[in-house]
């Protein structure tokens, strides 16, 4: 149940039996009085979200005063950036912002169709195309009926159940068309995890995920749900086993499974994302067939966030979704997340979906749905938007698609020039960048100064630990914005990095570890 | 002439109710044996206040937690028999999915009935020219009254804006320019001596969101929030679901005495009484709840007692969550609505917590949108991080602050409308209800009237309404029932429009009932 956890240490000593990471962080130059944080290479973890809070409202029970606080690095840097948001006309000083996740590429080029009068005429002629923004300002969308305006099925109106399916049918390649029945709207992905988390887990038991990964999800399954997280923690070195940086291997979520298993913790699923935020992952079907049987083999649900699926830029890259597979190895147990916000760039819609064949679960789902109510002429918008495959394939996909890419080799090409390692990915709006040798040590303290220093200089990054990365020093930096923004930036990190005498390190093992990071 | 019938029906009431009792004792005593064995059998699933003694019907008792019992339509022969007491949760599912939690389990259930309810009423809805035959919903508190004019004004071209900061991630309390709207809208139709302040203003995606966000930051889980029956039993699931708060009781009856000189009329004794019972019971009461212009009686409070109510949650330090969703639905001069933010000086603002949606003033419950007005900094702060759970779309922002900024049309257009439509509906349902004889609390406010149908016998019609409990997604008029006889009133309507009669309730028809009169 909710109550104030006294701070604790759930960091595990390092597994005797595991060889990999003895040797991490050797002749980085760690400072030995930062060596208690860091040292136990611990390849699990365990969320314990409650664990910095101890203010007590009067008004509030013990457990609204843990929500009250919730706050991490990453909220502080959104508020600072909505108080001084960037803008070429009134705000030309402001924060540029890198660390949300929405597609803004789309969505400031597009200001030129002719609604929002500030903005008209700085659109580039290259980028006339119609898109998302301009298509929900169609005719077809201003349509209202009193069905609309009415109280809704809470699983979704049926006609837009039927066209995501459709959708979904066609863009996971599902070799059998999906069922409208098995779809669940709510509105936005983090209602779906907190819906999910609460339906699945009892209070005190745990998902496992591997971490690095989107911060957020710690709260949404936590905050109403109180379900924790047990981390598989990832790390950059490359072994025989790992072989790219941040590699998942069933061996490394088995250790954790185990871990959280004797302590006692009920693990009762797990989440996948893929593509993966921040690592831009993409999981082969290999690789996902081996999570999916790891989980069958521990009888865990497998929760498979799959919002970036259309957003993969790089036609060598091939994504495969789960509801593609010809047999699922455990499909009452397969519960697969979609929404709108981030491959067509409409954060702000709140709009997203779930897909499972396990009624139980659809249903319990839908009875927290009216807590998770999506408007119903926005649901005729979203109806409207997915049907249109024409417009999807055509225009709007190859236009994001190759907007994503420029913006992309234009960051990495900033990135290289200036000597920063980072993870080559051909997915998402990120990449996923290596400042370790910019941390005088290697502690968060340091993470979280340069984090600042870089905020001080009106950029906001978002610092490995918002993603519960266990290696201090790396950042994600979202790259889907308008290039003059992203130069101006990208300047502004320069400048940062500048003044910051990197950290004479000893010839770095992490050195052969850049290139092979680069050449991926 | 209510009274006078609701007078002489008392002996009878009274015998009716001690049968109950004597039935409901002897389903207990069954209910605990098996809770027992059941016990034995599933030791350790978690914790077990043990049986508890049922609860008298009169004064006070509490919402069960499981809410199989809150809502059984059933009757004797199901599983799960109507008791009150606390719940023992280890013996809820006997039916329970593998894949579920405890608590997911709980509330599929609560999607189960709601499915019943939802199925029967979507599948075969009333339509003039298709389904002449099908369900006329008396059940569901909407207005469908006007329709016509909030469509109209909703297609208006000053809706159809849409910009990239619509689209994008927002500020989860809701889009500035929205907050002030409403502060603005509040100040007026409230009456407030003072601006209301913009920062004050959160808003969420329905009322259910509010109770169930305000429900976690005020209570920890298994704590309470106190409430007058008979109530919209919706309440009961958006507390309960996420929040795991139940609802305690304060009985309100038709008898008149020398304190209550109306039917369920709402005094300080009474909220005493269930406050001091549930306390010597050890059950953890935090707030009170109270809906003003109330529902399903259309009881309007006056200021007189408004002050009354305030005064005693100040005197037990209760927060007192105020839900004036009706305010702009009073219909008849003869009644005048006091709002809470009308009041010079409230005797403690930092616990005093007001909510107002349009769903019903202007029977847009499709659009889901709900707002919080509260003083109280730490509980602004604490259920802002509960919204990204309950998200609105930018572009449906939109379009309610445009609403919202539309004094003239609401004024001079809307609001004389509807309530001229809402009275004449309402004389015409009154009407007919005279005619047959039923008698009901004549109340010039919401959409809806309370009848008495304790007399009538049953008789089965083809056209049937939904009349009563339908609040498992919180979409509906659900209240507390204390009888489970199966009886319904009669007289199908003649004709369809404007306002269908009172006709045959399908699943569990009430003895006292409350019927809504909004239908077009």
């Amino acid at each position: 149940m909710f109550s104030i956890l006294k701070q604790e240490d759930r960091q595990l000593a390092p597994s005797p039996a595991l060889p990999l990471g003895t040797d991490h962080g050797e002749g980085l130059g760690r400072e030995s009085s930062e060596k208690r944080d860091e040292e136990p290479a611990d390849f699990y973890g365990l969320g314990d979200p409650a664990a910095k809070f101890s203010q007590i409202s009067p008004y509030l029970s013990s457990r609204g005063s843990i929500i009250k606080c919730f706050r991490d690095a990453a909220e502080e840097g959104y508020k600072a950036y909505h108080l001084d948001e960037y803008d070429e006309d009134k705000n030309p000083n402001g924060i540029s912002q890198k660390p949300l996740r929405g597609n803004v590429t789309i969505l400031f080029l597009d200001c030129g169709n002719g609604l929002s009068r500030d903005s008209r005429g700085r659109n580039e002629k290259a980028w006339e195309t119609k898109r998302v923004f301009g298509q929900l300002n169609q005719r077809d969308m201003q349509h209202i009926e009193p069905p609309m305006l009415q109280y809704p099925d809470w699983k979704g109106h049926r006609w837009l159940r039927d066209e995501v399916a459709g959708f979904l049918t066609y863009y996971c390649k599902a070799p059998v068309p999906l069922k409208p029945e098995n779809v669940v709207v709510v509105n936005g992905c983090a209602s779906l995890f907190s819906a999910l988390a609460t339906v699945l887990c009892n209070p005190g038991e745990a998902f496992l995920i591997s971490s690095p990964y989107y911060g957020a999800i710690t709260q949404h399954v936590y905050l109403y749900g109180n379900v924790r997280l047990v981390y598989a923690h990832l790390d950059s070195r490359v072994t025989e086993m790992d072989g790219r940086p941040f590699q998942l291997t069933v061996r490394k979520l088995e250790i954790a499974l185990q871990g959280a298993k004797s302590e006692g913790i009920n693990v009762r699923g797990l989440i996948l994302i893929n593509p993966h935020n921040p690592l831009g992952d993409i999981y082969s079907q290999e690789q996902l067939q081996e999570y999916l049987d790891f989980a069958k083999r521990h009888e865990l649900h497998v929760i498979v966030d799959e919002i970036y699926m259309l957003s993969v830029f790089d036609e060598s890259a091939m994504f495969q979704s789960v509801l593609s597979m010809d047999r699922l190895p455990d499909p009452q147990k397969t519960h697969v997340i979609w929404g709108t916000s981030k491959d067509f760039g409409i954060s702000g819609v709140r709009f997203a979906t779930l897909y499972t064949e396990n009624q139980d679960i659809a249903n319990a789902v839908a009875s927290l749905g009216c807590l998770h109510g999506v408007c119903g002429t926005t649901q005729y918008q979203m109806a409207q938007l997915l049907r249109d495959r024409d417009w999807i394939n055509q225009v709007y996909l190859s236009e994001n698609h190759s907007r994503l890419r420029a913006a992309h080799a234009y960051v990495t090409e900033e990135l290289e020039t200036l000597g920063v390692p980072f993870l080559r990915t051909k997915a998402g709006f990120f990449v996923w960048i290596d400042l370790r040798k910019y941390l005088h040590t290697d502690t968060f303290e340091e993470e979280f100064s340069l984090w600042r220093r870089f905020l001080d200089h009106k950029v906001l990054l978002s610092c490995g630990k918002a993603f519960e990365c266990k290696e201090p020093g790396w950042f994600r930096l979202v790259f889907s914005d308008k290039i003059h923004r992203l130069r101006l930036g990208m300047q502004r990190i320069r400048e940062v990095l500048g003044k910051e005498p990197q950290v004479a390190k000893t010839p770095s093992p992490c050195q052969p570890l850049e290139k092979s990071i680069q050449s991926r | 002439m209510e009274e006078r019938f609701l007078h002489l029906e008392e002996q009878r009431v009274q015998l009716e109710q001690r049968r109950l009792e004597v039935e409901r004792d002897h389903e207990f005593r069954m209910f605990s044996i098996f809770a027992q064995m059941l016990n034995i059998l599933k030791q350790g699933s978690g914790a077990s206040p043990g049986p508890a003694a049922p609860m008298s019907w009169q004064g006070f008792g509490l919402a069960p937690e499981d809410p199989k019992r809150s809502r059984t339509p059933q009757g004797p022969e199901q599983t799960f028999p109507v008791f009150y007491g606390l719940s023992n949760p280890g013996t809820r599912h006997l039916q329970g999915s593998p894949y579920l939690s405890n608590r997911g389990n709980d509330i599929k259930f609560k999607s189960g009935i709601n499915d019943e309810g939802n199925a029967a009423y979507y599948a075969d809805k009333y339509d003039e020219d298709k389904n002449p035959n099908g369900i006329i919903n008396f059940g569901i508190s909407e207005n469908k009254l006007c329709f016509d004019l909030l469509s109209k004004r909703l297609s208006q071209s000053d809706m159809h804006h849409i910009e990239p900061s619509l689209l994008q991630y927002q500020d989860w309390r809701g889009h500035m320019f929205l907050r002030e709207e409403m502060a603005r809208f509040l100040t007026y139709y409230c009456k407030s001596p003072n601006p209301l302040k913009p920062e004050n203003v959160i808003l969420f995606n329905g009322c259910g969101s509010v109770f169930s966000a305000l429900a976690t930051v005020l209570c920890d889980s298994g704590e309470a929030l106190m409430i007058p029956t008979p109530f919209y039993g919706g309440i009961v699931n958006n507390t309960y679901l996420y929040g795991n708060v139940q609802l305690v009781y304060a009985h309100l009856d038709s008898k008149i005495t020398e304190t209550n000189t109306r039917p369920f009329q709402l005094t300080v004794e009474k909220l005493e009484m269930a406050l001091q019972r549930a306390r010597s019971e050890g059950v953890h009461i935090k707030g009170l709840i109270l809906i003003n212009p109330q529902n399903p009686l259309g009881d309007v409070y006056s200021q007189g007692e408004l002050l009354e109510y305030l005064e005693f949650a100040k005197r037990h330090e209760l927060h007192i969550i105020l839900d004036e969703i009706y305010m702009l639905s009073v219909f008849d001069e003869s009644a005048t609505f006091h709002s809470v933010l009308s009041m010079d000086r409230l005797p403690d603002p930092q616990r005093t917590h007001v909510m107002w949606g349009t769903s019903k003033d202007f029977g847009i419950s499709g659009i889901r949108l709900g707002a919080l007005y509260t003083e109280n900094r730490d509980v602004a702060a604490a259920v802002a991080n509960l919204c990204y759970f309950h998200g609105i779309s930018g572009i449906i922002q939109y379009q309610i602050a445009q609403l919202l900024r539309d004094h003239d049309w609401i004024n001079q257009v809307y609001l004389p409308t509807n309530q001229s439509r809402l009275k004449a509906a309402h004389t015409y349902i009154t009407d007919e209800l005279k005619t047959l004889g039923i008698p009901f609390l004549n109340r010039n406010s919401g959409l809806y009237v309370w009848i008495d149908l304790r007399r009538v016998s049953v008789r089965k019609r083809k056209l049937m309404v939904v009349v009563g409990e339908w609040g498992c997604s919180g979409n509906g008029e659900a209240f507390w029932r204390p009888d489970l006889d199966s009886l319904g009133s009669d007289s199908p309507p003649t004709h369809p429009t404007p306002v269908a009669a009172p006709s045959t309730y399908t699943r569990a028809p009430l003895r006292r009932s409350c019927c809504c009169f909004a239908v077009s």
